[in-house]
């Protein structure tokens, strides 16, 4: 046996491989959602052993994927810090992994989205924009209520995000694309000054322009009364969020998944 | 290279850089083939890459739910290594069943043509949607017990019986499986679970729901009278000539390993009464 499959037979089980089945099915999952999964794979094909924590587990299998170029890879929303997972390849042109779902024409309406959002100073694209640009896709000839369709189709997906009519990238699309977005993009990327990754929306200082993820912005400034540009300290003009709760997640997920539980029930 | 080296950048081998390229977004063109070749990074031509290459094919076609051919992997590994086509594949095969629990299995000898299957059994094979998310999947069972019940074949009245029991109704969107008629005419067909075809002398014309080569592949006939049996609170005996059936499909496949798991499918699937009006219409 070859010395890659030998590492794969000794950490792969059932349980590790109903997990990358599953986790290739959703394309992304938030971390409660990836630690049910976890659970609900050991509960299948091994229901006896004990739950592994869930960092050694996804680095177990990533020793295994290392040799195929694939990677369980853990990233955060841009909007709101929640972390979130996906199964990345790295050697194809993630774009490929939309194929399964989408048509060549709407790759097409996705890749001229993304064009926009690199483009623009705040990492938004206008529907409006993205729809005006329908008569120069590849493919089959798409008309814009199609297209605003297919836009929803994106959201659905969790390759977009639409906020009040405009459209930005998913964490997911981000996850998947951010070495494709460096590489196809070079002059219009855009860097958090925190973390260093690719940063699509976030808050800039007015006075030297450096910019930050939501995420980051909360994180470096927590109980920071007097916030201050990390790079020119000026004072930083914009709302600090919250730093990202898993707890009070669960507390508000519970509450919400009781009340539809009840609704159902009065059919 | 650690894992953290690797993520830093992609295999230097797809950068397809041609946004455009006559395949659009398609990964596996000519293009980033040829460019690959130009890339000093990689060792080009091991074997290693070669097989490496062909799982993350075989994982693209897993997830199109297309079977793949002597040709698209030719296509995909180049001609220059037709020889070693064997050897590549048995490699890849290998690690599509340790580490994805993926078969390769070859359906068609005289065109070399393979099918991907899953070997976990039916479980979740569908997208979650909703949080307590009743996978499409039990939907999947639902339909696969009407067409055993009914004798291995359903119309689609029969069918449609069932699912409007449980508000599923064609053309109306429901808030979990979406449409309905083009889930189970349509996705499951493609999916290789279900086959609809029109009767012959119908008239006028109409059309009947079979198992498709993919559930024969994936559970068995014996498991899924257990299930039903189970949401019917009895016993698969209670079915005697349907028993009989699964028996004799048992005693065909042999020694086929347990490929279906019900792992608590049942609890939050339909209600009980539900469930008895499906078997008495199945019935």
């Amino acid at each position: 046996m070859h010395s890659s499959t030998r590492k794969a037979a000794a950490i792969m089980t059932d349980v590790h491989r109903r997990f990358l089945q599953l986790l290739m099915t959703h394309g992304v999952l938030e971390e409660w959602e990836i630690k049910r999964l976890q659970k609900h794979c050991y509960k299948v094909h091994d229901c006896n052993a004990t739950v592994e924590k869930l960092e050694d587990f996804i680095n177990n299998i990533n020793s295994v994927l290392e040799s195929l170029y694939i990677e369980i890879k853990k990233g955060v929303t841009e909007d709101d810090g929640r972390p979130i997972y996906a199964l990345v390849n790295l050697a194809t042109t993630p774009i490929s992994k939309m194929a399964t779902d989408f048509a060549e024409n709407e790759l097409d309406l996705f890749r001229k989205a993304l064009d926009l959002i690199m483009d623009s100073e705040t990492g938004f694209a206008s529907s409006t924009n993205i729809l005006n640009l329908v008569d120069q896709l590849k493919g089959k000839k798409m008309r814009k209520k199609e297209a605003e369709q297919v836009l929803q189709k994106f959201a659905q997906n969790k390759w977009l995000i639409e906020k009040e009519g405009e459209f930005t990238l998913h964490g997911r699309a981000i996850l998947e694309m951010e070495q494709y977005i460096r590489e196809t993009y070079p002059d219009s990327v855009k860097i958090c000054n925190i973390c260093h990754s690719l940063l699509i929306q976030g808050q800039s200082c007015e006075t030297c322009g450096i910019r930050m993820h939501l995420p980051c912005v909360a994180k470096y400034f927590k109980s920071n009364s007097e916030p201050r540009c990390p790079h020119c300290n000026d004072y930083w003009p914009h709302e600090i969020p919250e730093v990202f709760d898993p707890e009070k997640e669960r507390e508000a997920g519970i509450s919400k998944s009781n009340r539809r539980s009840l609704r159902s029930r009065q059919h | 290279e650690t894992p953290e080296q690797l993520s830093g950048r992609s295999a230097p081998w797809f950068q397809s850089q041609d946004p455009e390229g006559s395949e659009g977004l398609g990964v596996w063109s000519r293009t980033s083939v040829q460019q690959r070749e130009q890339c000093p990074d990689v060792p080009v031509g091991s074997l290693d890459e070669k097989v490496t290459l062909l799982v993350q094919f075989l994982l693209h076609k897993y997830q199109m739910k297309e079977p793949i051919t002597e040709a698209d992997m030719l296509d995909v590994v180049i001609k220059e290594y037709k020889d070693d086509i064997p050897e590549i594949l048995k490699r890849a095969s290998e690690h599509m069943e340790l580490v994805f629990g993926v078969d390769v299995k070859e359906v068609d000898p005289t065109s070399h043509s393979y099918a991907l299957v899953n070997k976990l059994g039916l479980t979740y094979d569908a997208r979650l949607s909703g949080d307590e998310g009743m996978p499409k999947t039990s939907l999947l069972l639902i339909i696969l017990g009407v067409i055993f019940m009914k004798g291995n074949r359903a119309t689609e009245e029969e069918i449609w019986e069932v699912l409007n029991m449980m508000d599923l109704h064609s053309g109306k969107e429901h808030f979990m499986f979406g449409e309905p008629r083009k889930f189970i005419t349509k996705d499951l067909v493609q999916q290789k679970y279900l086959e609809y075809c029109q009767v012959p002398d119908g008239d006028p014309p109409c059309y009947e729901f079979l198992w498709g080569p993919r559930a024969h592949a994936e559970t068995n006939k014996m498991k899924l009278l257990e299930f039903l049996s189970k949401i019917h609170e009895s016993d698969p005996r209670c079915f005697p000539s349907q028993y009989q059936e699964a028996l004799r499909d048992e005693a065909e496949r042999q020694l086929l390993p347990p490929l279906f798991s019900l792992n608590g499918s049942v609890g939050w699937l339909v209600e009980p009464n539900l469930a008895q009006n499906i078997l008495i219409i199945g019935m």
